[in-house]
């Protein structure tokens, strides 16, 4: 191990939004259910701020997963 | 002197029901638990008579005598009927050896004034207690004993004084088969021409020692009418609990009505607060027959989990649905236990020892072996700052 490292770290997913960028499947899975959005703004006084719409989903797999919707560069991720 | 009590076809005969059942049929316990799949286990005397032996393969068996009956193996009913035998011969007063089911000796030193003062009526009352066909041989050793009564014709109890090497002599190797040590001995020693145990002990130990090792020496000792003196089997009260599964149980129930078993058995007032060194784990199954699992376990235990994870595995060797499911104490452990130590490690032993094992875990699996989790900002709403791995320093 070179050093200390992060967990948790987000990592890309293939997601298709629909109306007010609500997920409709995720890596091709589709979505049941939300359970969950909330909104991540910090460091907003810095030159790397990060703004961040994230989602609890349920997949028609029965399956939780956690994305987000990168609102300073567009992409979307998975997060555990 | 040594007395050697010999039935024949022991387990056969219970899992038959009685004698009269075998009278004239060819009949073999078949599969034997011993044995693999697909050996038998003992074989009545017709079925000997076509040539059918014990240990031999179910197919080879039934080539030789196609009207070959099998019986399912039945240790639980044998373990009961032999227990019943080794009370019977203790109620005379013998400390009885038990070699395997048929097959106890014991010393006569201190019996014969208990039954008249002499070595026939001591074997006289011991025939009366057994009420069944048996053999009957005394000797100066176990193993001169055993071949006595081996060898002896029935209904008759024959008393060798004196030499035992030279009654050993004229008699044929194949005798050490009752031996678990020297069994596999036999037949190198029958195709190497030494068919008499005689021959054997004209030989010099050190050649056996040189060509068989510790069997060798052992089986030159028995040839030579040397043997240890019986070891009498400490007499307890049996504890056993059963539990009657009200249909073909099996996976999580038949896990659960083992732990039930533990617990009653743990429970009994008859145990002293003693733990375990070894129990028999025993089922009736549902077609017939029975199975049984002797677990010594590693230390005593007294504990229902690490006694659940000794036995449960042992379930899985259940070769049919069970009807009813067994525990018995087989040996008991001292009261407490084997006395851990609390607190005998001074924290500085103990790092030294978590060094260690880091150490070998990283030399073993490389550097990422041992890593730490430090918590940064565990309220963080974002992941990925609440934690973050670093290498372990101890």
């Amino acid at each position: 191990m070179s050093g200390p490292r992060s967990l948790s770290l987000p990592r890309g997913a293939r997601v298709r939004a629909g109306p007010g960028g609500r997920p409709l499947a995720v890596d091709g899975q589709p979505v049941a259910h939300v359970r969950e959005s909330w909104l991540v703004e910090d460091r907003w006084w810095t030159s790397q701020p990060l703004r961040r719409r994230y989602w609890e989903l349920i997949s028609e797999r029965g399956r939780d997963i956690v994305v987000f919707h990168d609102l300073i560069d567009g992409r979307w991720f998975r997060q555990r | 002197m040594v007395a050697c009590v010999l039935i024949p076809r022991f387990e056969l005969v219970v899992a038959a029901g009685g004698h009269e059942a075998l009278a004239g049929r060819p009949v073999a316990i078949a599969p034997h638990r011993g044995g693999g799949q697909g050996a038998i286990g003992e074989a009545s005397g017709a079925a000997q008579a076509f040539g059918v032996r014990s240990g031999m393969a179910l197919g080879e068996a039934l080539a030789r005598c196609p009207d070959l009956e099998l019986l399912p193996d039945d240790p639980m009913a044998v373990a009961a009927a032999w227990e019943l035998t080794l009370r019977t011969l203790e109620g005379i007063g013998a400390g009885v050896e038990p070699q395997r089911p048929g097959l106890a000796c014991f010393t006569l030193d201190g019996l014969r004034s208990l039954h008249g003062g002499g070595d026939e009526l001591v074997l006289a009352a011991a025939r009366r207690a057994l009420d069944r066909p048996a053999r009957l041989a005394a000797a100066p050793t176990r193993f001169c004993a055993l071949a006595a009564a081996s060898t002896s014709r029935p209904r008759r109890t024959p008393i060798i004084r004196g030499d035992a090497r030279a009654h050993l002599a004229p008699l044929p190797v194949a005798l050490l088969r009752s031996r678990e040590r020297t069994a596999p001995l036999v037949a190198t020693l029958e195709r190497l021409g030494i068919a008499t145990l005689g021959e054997l002990a004209a030989m010099a130990r050190g050649s056996l020692s040189d060509r068989f090792g510790p069997p060798g020496v052992e089986a030159h000792g028995l040839a030579c009418g040397e043997d240890d003196p019986p070891r009498p089997r400490r007499v307890e009260m049996p504890l056993r609990e059963s539990l009657e599964l009200p249909e073909a149980a099996g996976g999580p129930a038949l896990e659960r009505a083992l732990d039930v078993l533990i617990d009653r058995l743990l429970a009994r007032p008859e145990r002293r607060g003693r733990t375990l060194r070894a129990a028999t784990l025993a089922a009736r199954l549902i077609d017939g027959g029975s199975w049984s699992c002797n677990v010594t376990f590693r230390e005593a235990l007294g504990g229902r989990e690490r006694m659940r994870l000794a036995l449960a595995p042992r379930l899985q060797g259940l070769p049919s649905p069970a009807r009813v499911l067994a525990l018995a104490a087989e040996r008991f452990g001292p009261p407490t236990g084997e006395q851990r130590a609390l607190l005998d490690q001074t924290g500085e032993q103990r790092r030294a020892a978590l060094r260690e094992a880091i150490a070998q875990m990283r030399s073993a699996a490389g550097a990422d072996a041992a890593l730490r989790v430090h918590c940064l900002q565990l309220d963080s709403r974002v992941p990925e700052r609440r934690v973050m791995l670093t290498p372990f320093e101890s």
